[in-house]
């Protein structure tokens, strides 16, 4: 038997026994550095509607520990530590609209841990993103709740302020709305805060118009996330913070959420032009990509590395598929954003393309992985 | 294997929903309200019932006369299937004149209990040479067994799903059970085909793990 023991003579080779992978991150650790990652954006959400965020991702929180303790007891596991059910917790909590009643998120949170995770072995089995499975669980249970909205800065629950995606899509089923997104919200008269209109008023003035171009009101709060929603999807550039955290880690892997928003993005503009009355190449992109939860679940749930493709490959098929997904039911559908279903028929796929992709390889890299 | 375990076969070991995963369609479609499963169990039992008894019979006869040997298959598919399809038919006619709401309500699945009352016929005792009372019990297990799973969907499903359980109207009662603060906001997603399906789920990962003494 060959000596496989690290003592290495110089010049020569050093031979040790798999895995090679100087990975110093445990499971735990990832997913505890994806929590933080969405701190900032929880933070937000919590600025922009007040106590009733905190009660809902509390409420969420707990629900989604509970639930896993109870689990794990019943299956005499301790999973409490590997943070994943603080995570699905936080997640389901940051999709919720803030003035949702309480027993929604903790429905959603407990659905998401039992039945979604658990039930189908605990961590690393799920073939389904347990967060996204409660969270769409809630939606077709209580969609009425799902979809009545607090407005940005008050706490007031109201059906008459929409979030600009939910307001667009009411907005373009009226007839002769025609323009770019934000046009067509503001010819309907969608009110967007004071601070941007003298924001965009002045960029305008000041900054564009020697290009002769012109900034549509409404674009600084939709940039920011100064605008209803759900609690921690509203915020664009700090979930991108967050994202570039852990790209940066390599704890999210970027290939699935690139392909995921460059596709979609891709599609909105190109095609996205027709549901507001227009031609080709002129449907929004921008407004698109961040309105919605498109950038919360593509960084933080579609590349999730339970739920998504071993191969590099299977990633870009399974990236650029869900952007084709969301685009279809977003701009066709009846769910209005489109991105959680999306990724949830995605999950479906994964073994699918796994098993697929692997009979591609060939047959001595098989043998070799075992 | 003695009449009680014939009879005790059909609601636990080889319980048709649970673990043969037969009938999956009608306990996914039907199940939403408790009185729709009861209609629907009513049928399978009573149909089942009467074709394994039928089928019995005609498995004896062939036996008396030494067509077939004591305990061998009857054969005989396309007589279990023109004898379920014309209990089943009867079986919609009467549900018809009793209960239009809820013929209405099982739609396209009343028929489909053909189908599955004909595979539990000949998978069943009853078309073996064995005792008509044997396939009779046989029957009543199976039966009972599918009424059991589909009552406790019911349940489960109008409970959560909906808030309420309905049930047979009678002189100063409206049918109906109304869970006050679940009836409210009810988890709708059991309501669902989705919903179904996933109570069947666990209804049959219950049933293995009862098989294989894990709980």
């Amino acid at each position: 038997m060959p000596d496989t023991s690290t003592s290495r003579a110089p010049g020569r080779l050093n031979l040790s026994p798999a895995p090679h992978l100087g990975a110093s991150l445990s499971t735990s650790r990832m997913t505890w550095l994806v929590s933080l990652a969405l701190v900032p954006a929880a933070v937000w959400g919590v600025f922009l509607f007040g106590f009733p965020a905190v009660r809902v991702i509390v409420t969420s929180l707990c629900a989604a520990l509970i639930s896993e303790l109870a689990s794990s007891a019943l299956f005499r596991r301790f999973t409490l530590g590997d943070g994943s059910g603080f995570l699905t917790g936080l997640l389901v909590g940051l999709m919720m609209p803030a003035g949702v009643p309480l027993y929604v998120p903790a429905a959603a949170a407990a659905f998401g841990i039992l039945v979604v995770k658990q039930s189908f072995g605990g961590l690393g089995r799920n073939w389904m993103n347990p967060a996204l499975g409660g969270v769409v669980f809630a939606l077709l249970s209580w969609s009425g709740a799902m979809t009545r909205w607090p407005a940005a800065g008050g706490a007031s629950m109201s059906t008459a302020v929409l979030p600009p995606l939910e307001a667009l899509r009411s907005a373009v089923s009226a007839p002769g709305a025609v323009g770019r997104p934000l046009d067509i919200l503001s010819s309907h008269g969608y009110v967007f805060s004071s601070l941007d209109g003298s924001i965009v008023s002045w960029l305008n003035a000041h900054i564009l118009s020697p290009f002769h171009a012109t900034l549509a009101g409404g674009s600084f709060d939709i940039i920011v996330g100064y605008v209803p929603g759900r609690i921690g999807e509203v915020s664009a550039p700090l979930l991108l913070l967050g994202a570039a955290f852990l790209v940066s880690r390599r704890i999210v892997r970027w290939q699935v959420p690139v392909a995921f928003v460059a596709t979609f993005a891709f599609l909105a503009w190109v095609f996205g032009g027709f549901a507001g009355g227009q031609g080709w190449f002129s449907g929004g992109p921008v407004f698109h990509v961040l309105s919605g939860s498109l950038i919360l679940s593509a960084f933080f749930m579609a590349g999730d590395p339970v739920t998504s493709p071993l191969a590099s490959t299977g990633k870009w098929i399974y990236g650029t598929g869900l952007g084709l997904l969301t685009f279809l039911l977003r701009f066709y559908g009846s769910l209005g954003d489109g991105v959680a279903v999306s990724i949830l028929l995605g999950n479906c796929a994964v073994p699918l393309l796994d098993t697929l992709l692997q009979q591609r390889m060939p047959a001595r890299a098989r043998k070799g992985s075992g | 294997m003695t009449p009680s375990e014939v009879l005790s076969r059909g609601i636990a070991r080889e319980n048709p929903t649970a673990v043969l995963l037969l009938g999956l369609c009608p306990a996914a479609a039907v199940s939403v309200r408790v009185i729709d499963s009861l209609w629907m169990s009513a049928g399978v039992f009573s149909v089942m019932l009467l074709s394994s008894f039928c089928m019995a019979l005609v498995a004896r006869g062939r036996m008396d006369k030494g067509e077939i040997g004591p305990g061998a298959a009857a054969g005989g598919w396309l007589g279990a299937l023109v004898l379920s399809s014309f209990l089943t038919a009867s079986f919609e006619l009467v549900l018809l004149s009793v209960a239009p709401e809820a013929s209405a309500a099982l739609g396209i699945y009343a028929p489909l209990i053909a189908v599955n009352c004909l595979v539990l016929t000949v998978i069943g005792e009853s078309s073996r040479a064995s005792s008509p009372g044997r396939a009779l019990l046989d029957a009543a297990g199976k039966g009972a067994g599918f009424a059991a799973c589909l009552l406790l969907i019911g349940v489960l499903r109008e409970v959560l799903g909906a808030g309420t359980i309905t049930l047979f109207p009678l002189p100063g009662f409206s049918g109906t059970f109304v869970i006050g603060s679940l009836a409210h906001d009810p988890a709708r997603a059991f309501g669902f085909a989705g919903g179904g399906l996933l109570c069947l789920g666990y209804l049959a990962a219950l049933a293995r793990a009862v098989k294989e003494r894990r709980l």
